[in-house]
């Protein structure tokens, strides 16, 4: 059973600027499935495709062409977004509010009943280290404090499939490894999730599998027997299958 | 589906020009066309205030540069020598161009002109009347101080006197013409009479800005009519 | 109804907690102040100075600030990205919107109901004491306000510059001042192009001139029947630009 298919899916941004259209592709005939229960990886380079393809499963942008589904249900609608959670690259919360209001509006939003809200949103906090600071403005949060409440409204409805965008950039090395025992975690209660990264040491260490993009194509797609007990296969592969795009050329210190 | 949010403005839209009809037909505001503001060192603020919907408060404000040209105090209209209050006719009916409501900067002005010891111009008071009449016919106290005007061209003081002293309590009185009323019953040594309009000026909440005079005056008119009149040699 | 409300919730509290919706209390306090002492030089018409011009600067207050809180309303959030965290829950976009708008709406109505009972209470002292005629004043002035937020709102979303959008809003609320004017020009104008341009314009943009009880009370005031038809076109053209601000919207990508 897929939690989330990917049909020939095309993106196309249209810029147009004094008259001048511009077209670049953000996604180029993306087919992908992703099982139910298990933990993939998307890696690549800036620009390769990684957030333009969550993006299209939230909700966010709209496919040029093709056909975008999560848990069974197109990508559009509404109503699957409760059983999904999302925590983007940096946590994109509303800084006026405190880190109990942010959850409660989460959890409110997400459907939870009236009921439940107070309770779920003080367990969340508790579990994501905030319980002491769930009264503070989120101004007053440190970046560290910021993401686990992006975690945290990830989290606090109980989704079946969650998706992280880059979620261990710029964090401290504790921190990542916190992220990395949250994924380990959340496949152990059987959940779906899906994950962007550069970070190949960490792709390596959490993912059942893991998608390389590069130029808004999936170039690989890897199982974990292909790296597992191989000294870099999959920094190997990555290399050998990722082509920049961004116009930037190698460093060079000769 | 993707037009379902146009059709429903185009909806609501219809239904407001509907209601948008129904509001005009009950009911329609009297002002004169901004047109009619006449050019002046006040053109353009009133134009401004009445375009962004500020008429009330334009028409304030001209009733507050009326009342400084009054007392003597606005620059950007000084009159000639020998030509006291020139303006004044030409700043209460700003004041109406921009609220015909304002039925109290006419009354004012024409109470002055007419009535005031020493200025006494009635015909420039009846045009300025007959100009208010026009933009409001519905409001009385225009005939009733057209007709004490002619009264008063007659000679007929006594008439006159009753006239306007019939409309002393109206709301659209000003305070000055009420102060205007009682003097001249004291002029013609009718002590008792005006003691009784200015106790009537200090009861009303409305003539606060002459309850000063009010009290001097009681107090003068008090002495006046303790003292045994005065016996003819 | 729940994500109305939770997103109306926070949109009333995140306004509230602002700097500038104090600022902007603040300054009508100032106003009312200086209300009160021109109102002085008014003679025997004080206490219609005091009206006017008391009614005249609450209403300024919370032009300026609906103006200003809803072109940012949604343009902020899509510049902070917030938006990515709320669209990516269970939330239809028009309801989204609708909370948002409703929020701003109640918070510049709060700032309108605490300052008019502050007017009422000064009015009173000055011998003034019409509630009922006072609330329909206020009532209309509410229907300005709804309308030209929510022609904001509609204008933020289609011209996407803060700027340009609070350009056009203060043109259409002069443009809406002076709807009578117009059809005034139509009746005079020979063209029958002109005419029919001008008489489409008055229809068009919001009939302020014929809305503004407060400015012409002093005439006949209007009675019960047209307040009903007052608040049916305030509400009428209040949600046929929320009807068209969702259109743009649900096409948006973030």
């Amino acid at each position: 059973m897929n939690a989330i298919r990917f049909q020939n899916v095309s993106k196309i941004y249209r810029r147009s600027h004094l008259g001048r259209v511009t077209e670049t592709a953000g996604l180029a005939g993306l087919d992908l499935d992703i099982v139910k229960g298990e933990v993939f990886g998307l890696l690549g380079l800036n620009g390769s495709g990684k957030t333009t393809a969550i993006k299209l499963l939230m909700g966010l942008h709209h496919p040029t062409k093709g056909e975008v589904e999560t848990l069974g249900r197109r990508a559009s609608d509404v109503e699957v977004l409760a059983r999904i959670g999302y925590a983007p690259e940096a946590a994109y919360l509303n800084k006026t509010l405190t880190g109990r209001e942010n959850l409660r509006l989460f959890a409110s939003l997400s459907g939870i009943p009236r009921a439940e809200i107070e309770e779920r949103t003080a367990d969340m906090l508790a579990k994501v280290g905030l319980g002491k600071a769930m009264d503070q403005r989120l101004s007053e949060y440190s970046k560290g404090m910021l993401q686990r409440a992006s975690l945290g409204q990830a989290l606090v409805h109980d989704p079946e499939l969650v998706i992280l965008d880059e979620p261990v950039t710029g964090l401290d090395p504790l921190a990542i490894k916190e992220v990395r025992a949250l994924i380990l975690w959340l496949r152990g209660k059987g959940r779906t999730v899906l994950f962007s990264s550069h970070d190949i040491s960490e792709v390596e260490r959490v993912c059942d599998r893991i998608g390389i993009l590069s130029g808004g194509r999936l170039v690989k797609v890897m199982a974990q027997d292909e790296w597992r007990g191989k000294a870099d296969a999959l920094e190997t592969a990555f290399t050998a299958a990722v082509v920049r795009t961004d116009g930037v050329g190698p460093i060079r210190m000769e | 589906m993707r037009g379902r949010w146009l059709a429903l403005a185009s909806a609501l839209f219809a239904l407001a020009l509907i209601a948008g009809a129904r509001m005009r037909r009950l009911h329609e505001p009297r002002f004169p066309p901004l047109s009619e503001l006449k050019a002046g060192p006040f053109a353009f603020q009133d134009a401004m205030l009445a375009a962004a919907g500020y008429r009330a408060p334009a028409a304030d404000l001209a009733w507050i540069h009326l009342l400084q040209y009054a007392a003597g105090s606005l620059p950007e209209y000084a009159d000639h020598p020998g030509h006291p209050y020139e303006h004044l006719a030409t700043l209460s009916l700003r004041v109406t161009r921009l609220d015909p409501s304002f039925h109290r900067a006419v009354l004012f002005a024409a109470g002055i002109l007419g009535w005031f010891h020493g200025i006494e111009r009635p015909d420039e008071a009846a045009k300025l009347l007959h100009e208010g009449m026009r933009r409001t016919p519905e409001q009385p106290m225009y005939a009733i101080y057209l007709a004490a005007l002619a009264y008063k061209k007659e000679g007929d003081t006594d008439r006159m006197i009753a006239l306007l002293e019939s409309s002393f309590d109206r709301p659209e009185t000003p305070s000055t013409m009420k102060s205007i009323l009682a003097n001249l019953r004291q002029s013609r040594g009718e002590h008792r009479e005006a003691l009784v309009l200015w106790a009537r000026i200090l009861e009303s909440d409305r003539d606060r800005s002459e309850h000063a005079r009010a009290r001097l005056k009681i107090a003068e008119l008090r002495g006046l009519l303790a003292k045994p009149p005065a016996k003819k040699p | 109804m729940q994500t109305i409300s939770a997103v109306f919730a926070y949109t009333f509290k995140e306004h509230l907690r602002h700097k500038a919706w104090l600022s902007a209390a603040l300054f009508g306090l100032v106003l009312l102040g200086g209300a009160i002492i021109v109102s002085a030089l008014g003679a025997d018409e004080r206490a219609r100075l005091l009206l006017d011009l008391g009614l005249a600067s609450i209403e300024l207050i919370a032009l300026v600030s609906v103006v200003f809180l809803t072109v940012h309303l949604i343009l902020a959030e899509i510049e902070s990205r917030a938006i990515y965290l709320i669209l990516t829950h269970p939330v239809r976009r028009s309801d989204y919107l609708l909370g948002r708008f409703l929020g701003t709406l109640a918070a510049v109505a709060l700032g309108m109901a605490a300052m008019a009972a502050l007017h009422l209470i000064l009015l009173s002292l000055y011998g003034w004491w019409e509630p009922l005629r006072y609330l329909a004043a206020l009532g209309c002035m509410l229907g300005k306000i709804s309308v030209m937020g929510a022609l904001s709102l509609l204008l933020s979303l289609a011209l996407t510059s803060e700027a340009a959008a609070m350009a056009f809003a203060v043109f259409l609320w002069m443009l809406g001042h002076f709807s009578a004017e117009m059809r005034f020009l139509a009746d005079r104008s020979g063209s029958s192009f002109m005419k029919t341009a001008l008489v489409a314009f008055s229809h068009a943009a919001p009939d302020f001139a014929h809305f503004n009880y407060r400015d012409f009370w002093h005439q006949a005031a209007p009675g019960g029947e047209w307040l009903m038809w007052a608040g049916v076109y305030a509400l009428a053209y209040t949600a046929a630009c929320l009807a068209l601000s969702f259109q743009l919207f649900e096409q948006k990508e973030f």
